[in-house]
C-alpha cells in the first residue's frame, strides 16, 4: 500500500544518485517535506481521520438508536455475509461503477479536447457544459424525471417519433440502472472536463509541433501524445469518480429511492435505509466500513497500476 | 457524495454515529443557564415550516413573545423535509437540541425513550390540558410503550379528490360516500384514454412508505389487518391483503387505468393539467390544485361496507434543556397546541384540526368557508380507526410491501407472490423483536 | 521525457498576433456543429429553470410543463423581499471565500510535496489523507460535531470554515498536477541552491495556473452548495448559508417553484461568474494546441 504511494512517478532523478548530496537533500527533503504537508495532515487528520476512527468503533456495536450500544464483535459483519438485500446492492453498485467511470472518463477526455481550442463562442460552449455541476440535484432530477416520463416525457416522445417503442427508464427495473448512469454521466461530466482542461494546458507545443513534423495525424497525436502525457490527471479522475461512484447515493435518493424492486439499491442507499429507517446503526456502519475496505483495496490498486502505466510510457 | 462538489441536496442521511453517540451522551446533563437571566427563559423551538405555514408559526410565537415577557420563544428552521430527524440526532449528540421541535411522526419510534426526550405522560394528565380532546389515533401516533413523547401537531388524512371536468366529458356521475371498490375501478377505467393520455387514477409507486400507506387503507377497507394481535406476526397475507392488492394489479395492469408517480409528486401537475381524473391524497395538496381546476372531494370508496382511511400525524417533542427550560417549554406548547390557537392557525394555513373541539369555535365556519375542500377532511378523520403500529420494527414492514406493491404495480410480480413475499420480510422483522 | 527548455512554452502569454488569428478565421468552424447541440442538452436544466422562476406558481405546477404567459421577473424582487437573501449571500461569500484561500494554499504546497519530495512517511501520511474520503461523510458527521464542538465553534460560521480549510480531494489532485511537470524543471534550480520553497514558489507555482483555477472551481462549489454540514452545525437563522436558505423554499407539500428556481438561480451566479473568470486561463497554451 505504502510502496503505491511512493511519491514521483518521475523516475529516478540525477540529484539522487549522487552520494554527496544524497544525505543533504534526504535531510532537507524530510524537513522541508514535513513543513510543507504538517498544517494538512494536522487539519486532516483532526477533522477527517480521527471521526473516521471513532466510527469504525461502532461497527462492532448492536444498536438500536435508543439503548446505548452493545458490544457484538464481528456479528454485524458476519450478517453482512448472509443478507441477500446487502449482496442485491453491491452488485449493482458495481455494475454501476462499471459502466459510469470508464463512460465519464473517456466523455469528459473528449470534450475537454473539444472544448481546448480557440473558436468563437468557446465560453458559452465551456459554461454550457459546466452547468450542470452547478445545478443542484434536485433540480436536475426533477428535470430527469420530466425527460424521461414514460408516459408523458419529451424522450419517448421522440422515441416514437423515430419508430422505437416507448421505454420505462426510471420505471424499469431492466433500465432503472442504466438511466441513473445516463443522468449522471450528464450531472459529472463538466467536473471530468475542468479537469482535463487544466492538464491539457501543460501538454507543451513543441511537442505537438514535433508530432505533426513526424507526420502524424492530429487524431494520432492526440493519443499518442497528449493522452499519455495526461496519465496523473486521468489517475486521479478515475480514482476520484471511483470513490464517489462506489458512494453513489443522492441521485437515487432523488429519483428511484433504490427501486423498482431494488434495482437501483446501491450500496449507500441501502446503508441509508438501515441507518435511518430501520434504525440499525451498528449494522450500517458495519456496512460503510465494508465498502470502505473495498474502496481502500481498489484505490491502491489504482494507484499502482496508475504508477505501473504512467512509467512504462515514459 | 462524500467531499464531491456536488454535495447538494438534502442528504437525508444523518450521522451513523449519532445512533451511538446520542444514546452515550444522553446524560450530559443539563445546559448552561446562560439563556436564563433576569427571570426571562430564553427558549428555541424548531419547524420545518414553510410559506403560509412558516409565516402563520411566526406570527404566533411573536404574539407569544409580546404577552410573555418571562418566556421568550426563538424559531429555528430544521432544514425541511429531508434534514429534520438528521438535524435532532446531531443536536442530541452534541448537546444542542432545541426545546420544542416538530418531527415526523415515523421519527417518533427512534426518539422515545431517550433520556433528552422529555416523557409527558404526566404533564398531558393535567385536565386543564385537555388530552382527549386530540382524536384518538393522534394520542396513539405520539405514545410509544405506554408513554407520551408528543403532541400532536398536524394531521391529515387520505381522500378521494376528483376532477368534474372529467367526471363530466367522459358522463360519469361524481363520487358518493356510497361508493364500492366496483364502482370506483369502473369509474377509473371509463376516465382512461390512452389516445389522450389520460388516466382514471395516479399512484406512488414508488416503493416508499407513500407506496404501502395507501394500500394499508386498502387493506383495512377489506377488512384486514397488518400484523397480528400480538404484533409477533404479518396478518396481511390474508383473503384482505390479497383482494386489496387484486385491485391495484386489475387497475394498473390490466386496466391500464392508473398513472404510476415516481415519488417526485407528478401526479399533482397532471392533475392541474387535466391528463388524471383520481387521486388518493390528502389536505395538503388542495393549496397546489390550480384555481381553473374544478375538483370535489369524496371519501375513499369501501371494500366490505367500511371506508377506512389512514392518518400520518405529527408530533411537537420537547427535549431536556434544565427544569427552567422545560417548565417554560411546556407552558408555551400547551397555549400553541390549545384548541384557541391552533385553530387560528388552521385558519390562516389550511391545515386540519388537530382537536375534535376545534370544530366547534366560531371560527370554524370561516374556515370551511375558506377552506371548502377540507370539509371532507375533517369529517373523515372518523374513518381513520386504526393507527400503524408506533414501533421499531415498522419502517422494515412498511418497506418490505412498498417494493413488493411497486412489483406488482409495473406487471412484474403476482399478487399472491407479492404478498408470501412481503409477508415473508416482515415475520423476519417482526421477530427480531426490533 | 520533455525537455526543460520547454518550460516557458507552458506559460507562453497569449499574443495579439494569436488573437488576430482567431479574429479572422472566414468560415465557422465545424466543431459547432458538435458543440452545440452538446450544449443544449448541458442546458436543459438550466433552460427549465430560468423558465420555472418566470412563472407564476400556477403555471409551475402543470405537466407537461408550458410556457409562462407573461414573464414573472417580480419572483427575483420577491425573493430578497421576503427573506433574508442577501444576508444568506454574505455568510455565504466569507465561507467559501475563506476557505477558498486557504485551500489553495494548503493544497498546493502539500501537493507538490508529496508529488515531488521523498521523505519518511510520505506515502502512509498520503494514504491516510485518501482513507478520509472513503468513507461516507454522514458516518462521519456526528464525531465531526462533536470534535467542531469542542472548539467552541457551534453555531458559528467558523464551524463551516475550520474543518474545510483543507480537503483531501484538493490535496490529492494538487498532487497529480505537480507529478505532470517535468522533473527537471526544478533540478538546475535546487543544484543552484535554491531551497524547496524557492523552488516551489519561483518555478513552479507559476506554471500550476489551470490547476489552481480548477482547484478553485471545485473548493468554491462545494462550500457554496453544502447543505448537510451547514444544517447539523448552524442553529441561528442569523448564520444561515445559502443551501440552508433555500431549503426554506421547500415544504413538505408544498413549494413555490418559482420562488425557489428563481432563488436557485440568483444563487448560482457566483460560481457561474467566478467560472467564466477561472476558465480564462484555460486559453494561455490554447494557440500551440492546435495542430497544424
Amino acid at each position: 500500500m505504502t510502496s503505491a504511494t511512493a511519491p514521483p512517478a518521475a523516475g529516478p532523478s540525477p540529484v539522487h544518485r549522487r552520494p554527496s548530496v544524497l544525505l543533504r537533500v534526504w535531510w532537507s527533503d524530510t524537513f522541508a517535506g514535513w513543513a510543507f504537508i504538517s498544517p494538512t495532515v494536522l487539519l486532516i487528520g483532526l477533522f477527517g481521520l480521527v471521526p473516521v476512527v471513532w466510527a469504525f468503533v461502532l461497527s462492532f456495536e448492536q444498536n438500536d438508536l435508543i439503548s446505548p450500544g452493545r458490544w457484538v464483535g464481528l456479528d454485524n459483519y458476519r450478517k453482512l455475509l448472509h443478507d441477500p438485500a446487502f449482496s442485491n446492492s453491491v452488485r449493482n453498485t458495481v455494475v454501476y461503477t462499471l459502466v459510469f467511470v470508464p463512460v465519464c472518463v473517456i466523455g469528459s477526455l473528449l470534450v475537454a479536447a473539444l472544448l481546448n481550442r480557440r473558436i468563437r463562442g468557446i465560453t458559452f460552449y465551456r459554461v454550457a457544459v459546466f452547468i450542470p455541476v452547478v445545478t443542484s440535484t434536485v433540480a436536475t432530477a426533477t428535470m430527469f424525471n420530466w425527460l424521461l416520463d414514460p408516459d408523458f416525457g419529451v424522450v419517448n416522445a421522440a422515441l416514437n417519433k423515430v419508430g422505437i417503442a416507448s421505454q420505462g427508464f426510471f420505471r424499469d427495473p431492466k433500465e432503472a440502472l442504466l438511466a441513473i448512469v445516463l443522468m449522471t454521466v450528464w450531472g459529472w461530466l463538466g467536473f471530468g472536463v475542468i479537469i482535463y482542461l487544466a492538464a491539457l494546458q501543460s501538454v507543451s507545443a513543441d511537442l505537438l509541433e514535433a508530432a505533426a513534423i513526424d507526420g502524424c495525424t492530429r487524431w494520432r497525436a492526440f493519443w499518442r501524445v497528449e493522452v499519455p502525457l495526461l496519465a496523473p490527471a486521468t489517475l486521479f479522475l478515475v480514482i476520484w469518480l471511483t470513490i464517489n461512484s462506489l458512494q453513489l447515493f443522492d441521485e437515487i435518493f432523488v429519483t428511484t429511492k433504490g427501486g423498482p424492486v431494488g434495482s437501483t439499491t446501491v450500496v449507500v442507499y441501502y446503508l441509508y435505509v438501515q441507518a435511518f429507517q430501520f434504525f440499525n446503526g451498528g449494522y450500517a456502519s458495519a456496512i460503510a466500513y465494508a465498502l470502505f475496505m473495498a474502496i481502500l483495496v481498489i484505490t491502491a490498486i489504482q494507484l499502482k497500476v496508475g504508477r505501473r502505466l504512467s512509467h512504462g510510457e515514459r | 457524495m462524500t467531499s464531491s462538489p456536488r454535495r447538494i441536496t438534502a442528504l437525508a442521511m444523518g450521522a451513523i454515529a449519532a445512533l451511538t453517540l446520542a444514546a452515550c451522551t444522553g446524560s450530559s446533563g443539563s445546559k448552561p443557564s446562560s439563556t436564563q437571566s433576569g427571570g426571562v427563559v430564553q427558549i428555541t423551538l424548531s419547524h420545518g415550516y414553510t410559506d403560509v405555514e412558516a409565516k402563520a408559526v411566526t406570527a404566533q410565537v411573536a404574539t407569544w413573545n409580546a404577552s410573555n415577557p418571562k418566556i421568550q420563544v426563538k424559531l429555528v428552521f430544521n432544514g425541511g423535509n429531508d434534514g429534520a430527524l438528521q438535524k435532532t440526532l446531531a443536536g442530541l449528540a452534541a448537546g444542542s437540541s432545541p426545546d420544542i421541535a416538530y418531527e415526523f411522526g415515523s421519527s417518533m419510534a427512534a426518539l422515545a425513550g431517550r433520556s433528552q426526550v422529555v416523557d409527558l405522560s404526566n404533564k398531558v394528565k393535567d385536565s386543564s390540558f385537555k388530552w382527549t380532546d386530540f382524536y384518538s389515533f393522534e394520542r396513539d401516533a405520539a405514545t410509544s410503550s405506554g408513554k407520551v413523547y408528543g403532541v400532536p401537531a398536524l394531521v391529515d388524512n387520505l381522500a378521494l379528490v376528483y376532477n368534474k371536468k372529467l367526471f363530466d366529458n367522459a358522463g360519469l356521475a361524481y363520487p358518493t360516500d356510497s361508493w364500492t371498490w366496483d364502482d370506483f375501478r369502473a369509474a377509473a377505467k371509463k376516465l382512461t384514454d390512452a389516445s389522450r393520455k389520460q388516466y382514471g387514477w395516479a399512484y406512488v409507486a414508488d416503493g416508499s412508505e407513500d407506496t404501502t400507506w395507501r394500500w394499508l387503507a386498502m387493506l383495512w377497507q377489506a377488512g384486514g389487518d397488518l400484523v397480528s394481535a400480538d404484533g409477533k406476526k404479518a396478518a396481511f397475507d390474508s383473503p384482505a391483503g390479497l383482494k386489496a392488492t387484486q385491485l391495484l394489479h386489475d387497475m394498473a395492469v390490466t386496466d391500464k387505468s392508473v398513472y404510476l408517480d415516481q415519488g417526485n409528486g407528478n401526479y399533482l401537475n397532471l392533475f392541474n393539467s387535466g391528463k388524471i381524473g383520481m387521486l388518493w391524497t390528502g389536505p395538503w395538496d388542495l393549496s397546489s390544485i390550480n384555481s381553473d381546476v374544478n375538483y370535489g372531494v369524496q371519501i375513499l370508496p369501501a371494500a366490505e361496507g367500511t371506508h377506512s382511511s389512514i392518518a400520518g400525524p405529527d408530533n411537537w417533542m420537547v427535549f431536556n434543556n434544565g427544569a427552567a427550560r422545560e417548565q417554560a417549554a411546556w407552558t408555551f406548547l400547551t397555549w400553541l397546541t390549545s384548541a384557541q390557537t391552533h385553530g387560528e392557525f388552521t385558519l390562516a394555513t389550511g391545515d386540519l384540526p388537530t382537536r375534535a373541539s376545534e370544530t366547534k369555535l366560531d371560527s370554524y365556519t370561516g374556515y370551511l368557508a375558506k377552506y371548502p375542500g377540507d370539509a371532507v377532511f375533517v369529517l373523515n378523520l372518523g374513518n381513520v380507526t386504526k393507527a400503524r403500529p408506533n414501533t421499531k420494527s415498522y419502517p422494515q414492514v412498511s418497506q418490505a410491501i412498498g417494493s413488493q406493491m411497486q412489483g406488482v404495480l409495473i406487471g412484474q410480480t403476482a399478487p399472491q407472490s407479492a404478498l408470501t413475499a412481503a409477508a415473508q420480510q416482515a415475520d423476519g422483522a417482526l421477530a427480531s423483536g426490533q | 521525457m520533455p525537455n526543460p527548455t520547454e518550460a516557458p512554452a507552458l506559460v507562453k502569454p497569449l499574443r495579439d498576433d494569436d488573437l488576430s488569428q482567431a479574429a479572422h478565421r472566414h468560415r465557422p468552424s465545424p466543431w459547432h456543429f458538435l458543440l452545440l447541440p452538446l450544449s443544449l442538452i448541458m442546458l436543459t436544466p438550466l433552460v427549465w429553470m430560468v423558465v420555472t422562476a418566470v412563472s407564476t406558481p400556477e403555471e409551475s405546477r402543470q405537466f407537461p410543463p408550458a410556457l409562462p404567459t407573461s414573464i414573472q421577473w417580480s419572483n427575483f424582487a420577491d425573493v430578497w423581499a421576503g427573506s433574508p437573501f442577501g444576508h444568506w449571500l454574505v455568510n455565504t461569500a466569507i465561507v467559501s471565500g475563506v476557505v477558498l484561500i486557504s485551500n489553495l494554499v494548503l493544497c498546493s504546497t502539500a501537493g507538490y510535496a508529496f508529488a515531488r519530495l521523498r521523505f519518511r512517511g510520505s506515502g502512509i501520511a498520503f494514504m491516510l489523507l485518501l482513507t478520509t474520503l472513503m468513507v461516507p461523510f454522514q458516518v462521519v458527521l456526528i464525531p465531526t460535531l462533536l470534535i467542531v464542538k469542542s472548539f467552541g465553534l457551534i453555531d458559528h460560521l467558523g464551524a463551516l470554515i475550520v474543518p474545510n480549510l483543507v480537503t483531501a480531494f484538493g490535496v490529492f489532485m494538487m498532487r497529480q498536477f505537480f507529478l505532470a511537470l517535468p522533473p527537471d524543471l526544478e533540478e538546475a534550480a535546487r543544484i543552484d541552491g535554491a531551497s524547496r520553497l524557492g523552488v516551489f514558489m519561483k518555478i513552479l507555482l507559476p506554471l500550476m495556473g489551470p490547476p489552481l483555477a480548477t482547484l478553485a472551481i471545485l473548493t468554491f462549489l462545494s462550500i457554496w452548495n453544502d447543505f448537510l454540514w451547514p444544517l447539523v452545525a448552524i442553529q441561528s437563522p442569523e448564520n444561515m448559508t445559502m443551501q440552508l436558505g433555500l431549503s426554506t423554499f421547500q415544504g413538505a407539500h408544498l413549494t413555490d417553484w418559482p420562488l425557489l428556481m428563481a432563488a436557485t438561480l440568483m444563487s448560482q451566479l457566483p460560481v457561474i461568474v467566478l467560472f467564466l473568470l477561472a476558465q480564462r486561463v484555460f486559453v494561455r497554451s490554447i494557440a500551440s494546441s492546435g495542430i497544424k
